[in-house]
């Protein structure tokens, strides 16, 4: 398409996308392995790979979240089940790393599709206490089934990566697959994103009879947008699998998922770059203050107060987080049109 | 100008809880005409439009376009099968620019897929969905402010920027809701001959509207409801003149 053709956007990014996209591209798999290999940081390593994968979370997240306004309260349910996925099938069946990352993300992403079906009917606030659920039932179901999760104890001694024969030896290479893992879904979800697809499911936020009368399927796209954001959280869960080699039921508690939704709100509803700092902010921010012990998660819960208090739109958000929940509420209450209340 | 009956409502009621809001209605419009639909407040004007097009389900009746029933057909559905239509208390997204609400329209009438935004290239989905939306833009004379963000428009363009949404979803029938409510004069007059511009170029309008002025002074024929039930159907002039009418609507003159 020319440029005389490119459509008007949603929101005016403060810089033009590609920069940003270059500019991240060149941070991610240049500057910060150059920098960490001068000082020759294993820990720091360790660090920035987690970042990566709450990027992922945090990006995928904002699909559902921020630009479909259905607010999810479990998805570390999916991102554990992305973890397990790959960790029994690479501890028990042998499988590498190159299998593992995608069952893991499909089958997280179809579990998405079937806890959907029934949920996406429900309005609003009543759609989040449903994740919130099924959220708790993920997690109390890897707790539980000591058979095939080994319950409590967790999985251990998870191999590492291993791609075709070839495995990372550094810390480097590992932190490099992951880095190349986490640009393409990011890359996938910008497409989306910034797509009549992903304007299709602003719609859908900002009022969605409004998006029916005018004839999107609303359910359908509902649908869609929170088995994509599954997947990319099971794809996020099998990095976490490969490179902690440990994974336990208490990673993915209902405390996580609302960690994944402060870096979207923090970020920004509805922007991509918005989760990558709002992201980066709460993964790192905790590590940077370690030294003044457990007072640093005030200060972490001080950042997302003022975050929402004084940026209602988050950092570069183009959906208020508290304006969302009122209406959300609001619908809850009147039921909207149909007779029946939060149902639809 | 008329041909077949495009709409036709046939005995149509709807309850609430005891209360009749739609009361047996049955009615019909042509293709090309311009109607209007009159009532006092609560007289089930915006019930009707709702069961049109299929946010609630009638009680009893039926309701059919182009021959086909609506009756238990989702609101994407019949939007898809030409039924365009705009919200009494406007409702366009405010976080998204002029261009992006119109092309909500577009979208809904061409198809959207996830894939498609992740072929190369073609992330914009169809070139079609950019060009009905540029028309649309173009019909309201909206184009100049296509970037900006839909809550900065003035009241007055927000309704034309709801009825350029309504246009871009390619409707053979376009049902708008009040589009005169809170305009002054001088706008009501731009509107009707809008409107008017409209039918002319071929389109078929339904119209709720509580602006008698505007309704007798444009319509073809004038639909009357009162309490749910259909009081007068027929020409503007036979309309004023209907007693049943003056009574419950009009009021008696002193």
């Amino acid at each position: 398409m020319s440029a005389a053709t490119a459509p008007e956007r949603s929101t005016r990014p403060v810089l033009p996308p590609p920069v940003t996209k270059g500019l991240l591209a060149f941070v991610v798999l240049v500057a910060v392995p150059a920098t960490m290999s001068a000082i020759g940081g294993g820990y720091l390593y360790g660090i920035a790979t987690t970042a990566l994968i709450f990027i992922i979370l945090a990006a995928s997240l904002n699909l559902v979240t921020g630009t479909a306004g259905l607010l999810s309260l479990g998805h570390a349910g999916f991102y554990g089940i992305g973890a397990y996925v790959a960790a029994i099938l690479s501890t028990r069946m042998g499988l590498s790393f190159a299998i593992t990352l995608p069952a893991a993300g499909v089958v997280a992403g179809a579990i998405g599709v079937v806890v959907a079906l029934p949920t996406m009917r429900l309005v609003s606030i009543y759609f989040a206490v449903a994740t919130l659920g099924i959220g708790q039932m993920i997690y109390v179901t890897l707790l539980n089934w000591t058979d095939f999760t080994r319950g409590p104890m967790g999985i251990r001694g998870i191999p590492p990566i291993e791609i075709l024969g070839w495995q990372p030896h550094s810390p480097m290479q590992q932190y490099m697959v992951v880095a190349l893992t986490a640009m393409a879904s990011l890359w996938i979800l910008s497409r989306l994103t910034h797509s009549y697809f992903g304007n299709a499911l602003r719609a859908v936020r900002e009022d969605d009879q409004c998006a029916s009368a005018m004839g999107l399927n609303v359910v359908q796209l509902k649908i869609v947008a929170f088995g994509t954001s599954c997947f990319f959280a099971g794809i996020a869960g099998a990095l976490l699998a490969h490179t902690a080699n440990f994974i336990s039921p208490d990673q993915f508690q209902f405390g996580e998922s609302i960690n994944i939704l402060a870096m979207v709100v923090v970020g920004g509803l509805g922007s991509l770059p918005g989760a990558v700092i709002g992201a980066l902010l709460l993964v790192i921010l905790p590590e940077a203050l370690r030294g003044v012990g457990d007072f640093r998660m005030i200060a972490v819960g001080s950042v997302m107060f003022l975050s929402i208090l004084l940026l209602p739109k988050g950092l570069l958000g183009e959906a208020s987080a508290l304006g969302l929940l009122r209406r959300q509420f609001g619908e809850a209450w009147s039921g909207g049109l149909g007779p029946r209340v939060g149902w639809r | 100008m008329s041909g077949a009956p495009m709409l036709e409502i046939d005995n149509l009621t709807r309850r609430f809880q005891g209360l009749v809001a739609v009361d047996a209605v049955t009615s019909h419009v042509n293709a090309h005409e311009l109607v209007g639909l009159i009532g006092p407040n609560g007289a089930g004007k915006t019930t009707l439009f709702n069961l049109i097009s299929g946010f609630i389900a009638p009680t009893e009746g039926d309701i059919r376009f182009e021959g086909r029933s609506l009756v238990g057909m989702r609101p994407h559905r019949i939007a898809r099968l030409g039924i365009g239509r705009t919200f009494q208390n406007l409702r366009i997204l405010p976080n998204m620019t002029v261009f992006d609400n119109v092309s909500i329209g577009a979208l809904g009438n061409v198809g959207h897929s996830a894939w498609q935004a992740l072929i190369p290239g073609r992330r914009m989905g169809s070139r079609q969905i950019s060009e009905s939306t540029r028309d649309a833009l173009d019909q309201v004379h909206l184009s100049a402010q296509a970037g900006e963000l839909a809550a900065n428009l003035s009241y007055g363009r927000r309704k034309y920027l709801e009825i350029a949404r309504a246009l871009a979803t390619s409707p053979k029938l376009l049902i708008l809701d009040e589009p005169a409510a809170g305009l002054n004069d001088t706008e009501t007059a731009g509107l009707a001959e809008f409107i008017r511009g409209l039918v002319r170029r071929g389109l078929t309008v339904l119209l709720v509207e509580h602006d008698m002025s505007l309704v007798m002074s444009i319509c073809d024929r004038v639909i009357v409801l009162a309490s749910g039930a259909k009081i007068a159907d027929a020409d503007p002039a036979t309309v004023q003149r209907d007693p049943a009418v003056l009574d419950s609507y009009l009021g008696t003159t002193d």
